[in-house]
């Protein structure tokens, strides 16, 4: 098997600020390999460099220290409009302008290639017409902007970016102020793009659990340390996505793929079918409940639901999680 | 972007244009029918000689006059209202015709404050246009240094405001200590008027226009990018400094001469290129240029029509037109249609 053709990579990168003599430096120490066809998430916590690091890759901001390579040439020597051949990006600025249709907006992504007007030459316009396929908006064409849904925004967001042609698809957090179905979809909208159309697409994301899902690669960016890459999988099992998480009290738990505090595991003895002790326990956790009285042991029924709470051979019913835990509650009060 | 180009709605409008420069040769304090003109025009000849002269010597440059500097007012309009993604954008904003105003102000009335004598009327108004490009031009390297300094376009509208309201105070100041005679020669020219241009004037405004229009049709499709903002344009590779550069250049040679040439005129900056976006549908800067230059010389003859008083010898001041016609028809464009959706 051969490995996919690297674009971008960068070591000993140090990010960050310069104004004057002062130097902010928000990341030191990054190295990284972009890799086309492959869907990369850069995940990390708020404020740690992720849109600096995006906006240094644009050559908008010369890194402190070491180069970014697109192509084996550091990106600082390239012109901006080179630059716009080769990276196309879909940022979190809203735009909602009612006198630009879909179609005009993906059409702007051939500013690059078109001369002093702007006109569209039948390989723009074949270009145009692919992006539109392939993120399935057809059927959006000819509305205006201020029409669309956020969902819907976003895909003509990206299919603007596709229309520019670069080989590398920049995206911060595509998926945020989405709904769930909204998120799955640009998710695998991105990841298809990614395999189908031989792009690098890296994106910023804090939906850890659809990126788990959908990346081929991981970048994570923990507070004042290096890059952690790897295949998401690899990653969970080395234990390494724990680097996210600031404190101790949590950790990504490998069983469920969830962030989980770190509680002390459950003492209570609870007899059932496996797939309804394991909401009882987690209703249980949120309450910081984490054993019963000596003797006490609950036991559950599926249909008609009911959890019976057995102590020295007497049994108590509840109907819901809720009336047993109110009534744990109250006796913890009294 | 694909649409085709509103060829017909091109059509309407020069055929209103030339309807409205016509009508704009026949009325006045003498009219002059229609027709005659109309055959004046093509070549023949007029019946009187005093209509030659009125028309050749007074409103003929007039009326170029207005279609100048609508073209100048709406265009430099359209390009601060896409630069700086703000739909209250216009000429007025960076401050320009106020620089232009203060430089008419000291011209006219530093004499009584400061004891100089800079204008004698002899000069006629060679010295006013000089003085308000030289106003034009101070406040333009103010805000040329301010860009230079900040990289923010919202820093640089908010000090554009303020420099206008500073310029503004100090015509204040120069207007309490002036004498009556020499305040009214500068309200006067507050009020805006397109006559009284010489040939020699109107080749000059010409030329403005052509050299502050370069910069705009040199960077159209950067304007193009620019809807989508400042980061998403660099990212298609505009140059954003070059862009803000040029902006400033363009605007202050068309705000600036025609503010020199005209007085100041109000509403044309900032109505214009929003009725433009309205007829022509469309945010493409290629059609929304020529539009707004057709619109902003159609609107501002349209408004000397209305200044002539139709059936009177008197004029309503053309600043006041402006104004009386300009903010009911923003005000009706806003109401009619999603007007922030719009923009």
């Amino acid at each position: 098997m051969t490995s996919k053709p690297i674009i971008l990579t960068a070591s000993n990168l140090n990010l960050g600020y310069q104004k004057g003599n002062l130097i902010n430096t928000i990341a030191e120490n990054l190295e990284f390999e972009l890799k086309k066809g492959e869907l990369t998430c850069l995940l990390g916590p708020n404020g740690v460099g992720k849109s600096t690091l995006i906006k240094t890759i644009m050559g908008q901001l010369p890194p402190l220290k070491g180069q970014i390579y697109l192509d084996g040439k550091p990106i600082q020597q390239y012109g901006l409009r080179e630059i716009s051949k080769k990276i196309a990006v879909v940022l979190t600025d809203k735009i909602r302008m009612g006198t630009l249709s879909v179609r005009q907006l993906v059409e702007l992504g051939r500013i690059p290639h078109t001369g002093w007007l702007g006109s569209l030459s039948p390989t723009d316009q074949n270009k145009v017409e692919n992006a539109i396929e392939a993120t399935n908006i057809k059927y959006l064409a000819d509305r205006s902007l201020s029409e669309l849904s956020d969902g819907q925004l976003q895909k003509v967001m990206i299919a603007r970016a596709l229309a520019q042609d670069g080989e590398i698809l920049l995206l911060d957090e595509p998926t945020a102020h989405l709904d769930l179905v909204n998120r799955l979809e640009i998710m695998r909208l991105l990841k298809e793009i990614a395999n189908k159309e031989n792009k690098a697409v890296l994106i910023t994301t804090h939906d850890l659990e659809i990126a788990i899902e959908t990346a081929d690669e991981f970048w994570l960016m923990p507070c004042g340390s290096p890059l952690i890459t790897g295949l998401p999988e690899d990653l969970i099992i080395q234990q390494k996505l724990d680097v996210l998480l600031p404190s101790q009290s949590m950790h990504f738990d490998k069983k469920t793929g969830k962030i989980k505090g770190k509680a002390n595991d459950s003492d209570i003895i609870i007899k059932g079918p496996e797939f309804l002790k394991k909401w009882i326990e987690s209703a249980l956790a949120k309450n910081n409940i984490f054993q019963l009285p000596e003797n006490q042991f609950l036991s559950i029924k599926e249909s008609p639901f009911e959890l019976d709470l057995n102590k020295n051979g007497e049994s108590t019913t509840f109907r819901s999680i809720r009336d047993f835990v109110d009534y744990l509650k109250q006796g913890s009060i009294s | 972007m694909k649409n085709k180009p509103p060829y017909l709605l091109f059509t309407l409008g020069l055929l209103l244009c030339l309807l409205l420069f016509v009508l704009n040769l026949s009325i006045g304090s003498v009219h002059i029918p229609f027709g005659e003109i109309a055959g004046r025009l093509v070549g023949k000849p007029l019946p009187k000689t005093s209509w030659e002269t009125i028309l050749i010597e007074y409103r003929l440059p007039k009326a170029v006059t207005a279609i100048l500097a609508g073209i100048s007012l709406s265009v430099s309009g359209l390009q601060m209202q896409t630069f700086f993604r703000n739909p209250l954008a216009g000429p007025y904003v960076l401050g320009i015709s106020s620089g232009a105003g203060l430089g008419v102000a000291i011209l006219l009335m530093a004499s009584s404050a400061f004891g100089w004598l800079l204008y004698q009327g002899s000069l006629g108004i060679w010295p006013i246009i000089l003085a308000a490009s030289l106003g034009a031009i101070l406040v333009l390297l103010l805000m040329s240094l301010t860009a230079w300094k900040v990289k923010d376009s919202m820093t640089l509208l908010i000090v554009g405001l303020m420099f206008g309201a500073a310029v503004s105070a100090l015509i204040s100041v120069l207007a309490y200590f002036s004498e009556a005679e020499q305040l009214k020669l500068f309200t006067i020219w507050s009020m805006g008027s397109l006559g009284g241009s010489s040939y020699a004037q109107l080749t000059g405004f010409s030329f403005a226009l052509i050299l502050g229009s370069f910069p705009m049709l040199y960077m159209l499709k950067s304007y193009n990018a620019m809807l989508m903002g400042e980061a998403y344009a660099e990212s298609m590779g505009v140059n954003i400094s070059r862009l803000r550069w040029g902006m400033i250049i363009s605007t202050g040679i068309l705000a600036g001469s025609a503010t020199a040439f005209c007085g100041p005129i109000a509403f044309i900056g900032i109505a214009v290129p929003h009725m433009a976006r309205l007829v022509f549908k469309t945010a493409d800067h290629r059609v929304l240029l020529p539009g707004s230059a057709l619109a902003g010389a159609i609107i501002l003859l349209f408004c000397d029509a209305i200044s002539q008083l139709p059936g009177s010898a008197q004029t309503l001041p053309i600043n006041a037109v402006t104004s009386l016609i300009g903010a009911p028809m923003v005000i009706w464009l806003i109401l009619r249609r999603n007007f922030s959706k719009e923009f």
